[in-house]
């Protein structure tokens, strides 16, 4: 039994080392999901500068930090696309099915998989907050607060990769999983990841209201712009956890009939 | 003239031929006026923001990026016929180079009507209304279509000298951030730092003061004027950088 679980460590292991490397020899797939959401922190705290003063707007030092969450989810999401179609690739090209011909577990291969998008969702949180600290970022949550976003970072991106997985087995098509891109950037935006909800009206903020990502994005901006909260720690680590069970519930599920269809 | 329009009609077709290459271009406007406007609802209550609705701030802009990726969409279609050969046989034709680039900017001026109605229709439905006698919805068109005259000589200059799939990366994040380095988000007066300086630099910015004109309160006809003109140069270097890369072709 211990012998079967440590080839299963063993296995998980070795593809995830090999989904780490191939986000970093391959910089061209990763950079966008820098540069991109730094870009938008860029434009947006100097062009809503001023919009702090609204009505509704939460208290904030400056609209960098309020515009922190946003960006790191942001980022998270276009990078977890990134390893989603990395794995239908690897349908695409027959290494997939090699795994699976192979005497490895079925979850090795998928966690595996996506333990990639969660190294670099961890490290894309790390990054943005550096980045963007000489700029006049403030943590108020401090380092535990810190700490509590890489992590919440690092379940976002397994949640997402497991969702988009789910695609990339079902379809097998790489251009399909970059094709669904839209459809996250639509989720994003119809959430309170760029402008508070408090300041939406209508349907806009009916849509926000009911749309997960916003309550993830509020975790996040939570810990950035408040005092260190259980509450704030636990809606930013449990709500992606939650949908990374679900997730890879999908996923194995997916690939299951896959098999059975195959 | 013939075979402008003979070049214009294939492109045209492509429409309903390969709606997946046109569909996205279209769309991605109408979703820019409808997250945008619901999103930052909010900015309208910043003091001395020129309307009280968001949607007449980001219709315009929504139009002018909906404009000018119809008619980068010329500059995706020329890498496609550069690649198959079949721009090589137009240019053996006994054809004028000036008929062989006209024919691509009317098929994204079309494409461009396209665009600019449909975004302008769905901004109307989400309350847009234009301030004054309401020949801004006409301005919002001319700079719609200066824009698309813009994209497409942007679009086929860059696709006549990289030949490949590398000029359409470039063609839309450079339309794409000189674009958003406007004061697409929010006027200039209300941004501080370095946008603002940019934004205040950046000629796409008198651009989309000739398409805010009749939704906006604070832009004159001097503003007018100025984007007009802009544009007419713009536009002019755009046509300029297309020509000459149409002839870079022959070396």
């Amino acid at each position: 039994m211990s012998t079967i679980a440590l080839r299963r460590r063993d296995q998980i292991g070795a593809l995830s080392s090999r989904s780490i490397l191939s986000l970093v020899r391959q910089p061209s797939l990763v950079v966008p999901s820098l540069i991109f959401p730094l870009f938008f922190v860029a434009l947006g705290t100097s062009a809503f500068a001023r919009a702090i003063n609204i009505p509704g707007f939460p208290e904030v030092d400056s609209f960098l930090d309020f515009a922190l969450a946003g960006s790191v989810v942001q980022g998270v999401l276009f990078g977890s696309v990134t390893s989603a179609t990395a794995l239908a690739t690897d349908i695409e090209t027959g290494f997939f099915d090699r795994l699976l011909v192979a005497p490895s577990s079925r979850t090795a291969i998928l966690v595996g998989r996506l333990a990639g998008a969660m190294v670099y969702g961890l490290a894309q949180t790390l990054f943005f907050t550096l980045v963007l600290f000489p700029f006049g970022l403030s943590i108020q949550s401090g380092v535990i607060g810190l700490i509590a976003m890489m992590i919440g970072g690092l379940f976002t991106a397994l949640a997402v990769g497991a969702l988009m997985s789910a695609m990339a087995i079902k379809t097998g098509s790489s251009e399909a999983v970059q094709g669904s891109f839209p459809l996250i950037f639509i989720l994003l935006f119809f959430s309170s990841a760029f402008f508070p909800r408090q300041t939406m009206d209508g349907v806009y903020r009916r849509i926000a209201d009911i749309n997960p990502l916003s309550y993830l994005v509020e975790g996040f901006r939570s810990l950035t712009i408040d005092q260190l909260t259980l509450t704030a720690v636990l809606q930013t680590i449990l709500i992606p956890a939650a949908i990374s069970i679900i997730g890879i519930g999908i996923s194995l599920r997916t690939l299951r009939n896959r098999l059975a269809a195959s | 003239m013939s075979a402008s329009l003979g070049i214009a009609t294939r492109s045209l077709r492509n429409i309903r031929r390969l709606p997946s290459a046109f569909i996205p271009a279209l769309l991605m406007p109408v979703f820019q006026v409808v997250s945008f406007s619901g999103t930052y609802a909010g900015v309208t209550q910043m003091p001395g923001f020129p309307t009280d609705r968001s949607v007449n701030w980001y219709l315009p802009m929504a139009v002018t990026m909906g404009a000018s990726f119809a008619g980068l969409g010329t500059g995706f279609s020329m890498i496609r016929d550069l690649q198959t050969g079949f721009s090589d046989r137009l240019r053996m034709a006994p054809t004028s180079r000036r008929q062989l680039l006209l024919g691509p900017y009317i098929a994204a001026w079309v494409r461009a009507c396209i665009a600019v109605v449909l975004v302008t229709l769905v901004g109307f439905a989400l309350g847009a209304r234009p301030v004054g006698n309401g020949l801004g919805t006409f301005s919002l068109f001319i700079a719609g279509i200066g824009m698309a005259t813009i994209g497409t000589g942007w679009g086929l200059g860059l696709a006549y000298r990289f030949r490949d799939m590398r000029a359409a990366a470039i063609m839309q994040l450079t339309l794409f951030l000189g674009l958003f380095l406007t004061d697409a988000q929010t006027p200039i007066h209300l941004m501080d730092g370095w946008l603002e300086f940019v934004a205040r630099w950046n000629p796409l910015t008198r651009i989309l003061h000739v398409a805010r004109i009749g939704f906006v309160d604070g832009i004159g006809s001097a503003d007018l004027l100025i984007g007009i003109i802009v544009m007419t140069l713009a536009a002019a270097g755009a046509w300029g950088f297309a020509l000459t890369g149409l002839g870079r072709l022959d070396d």
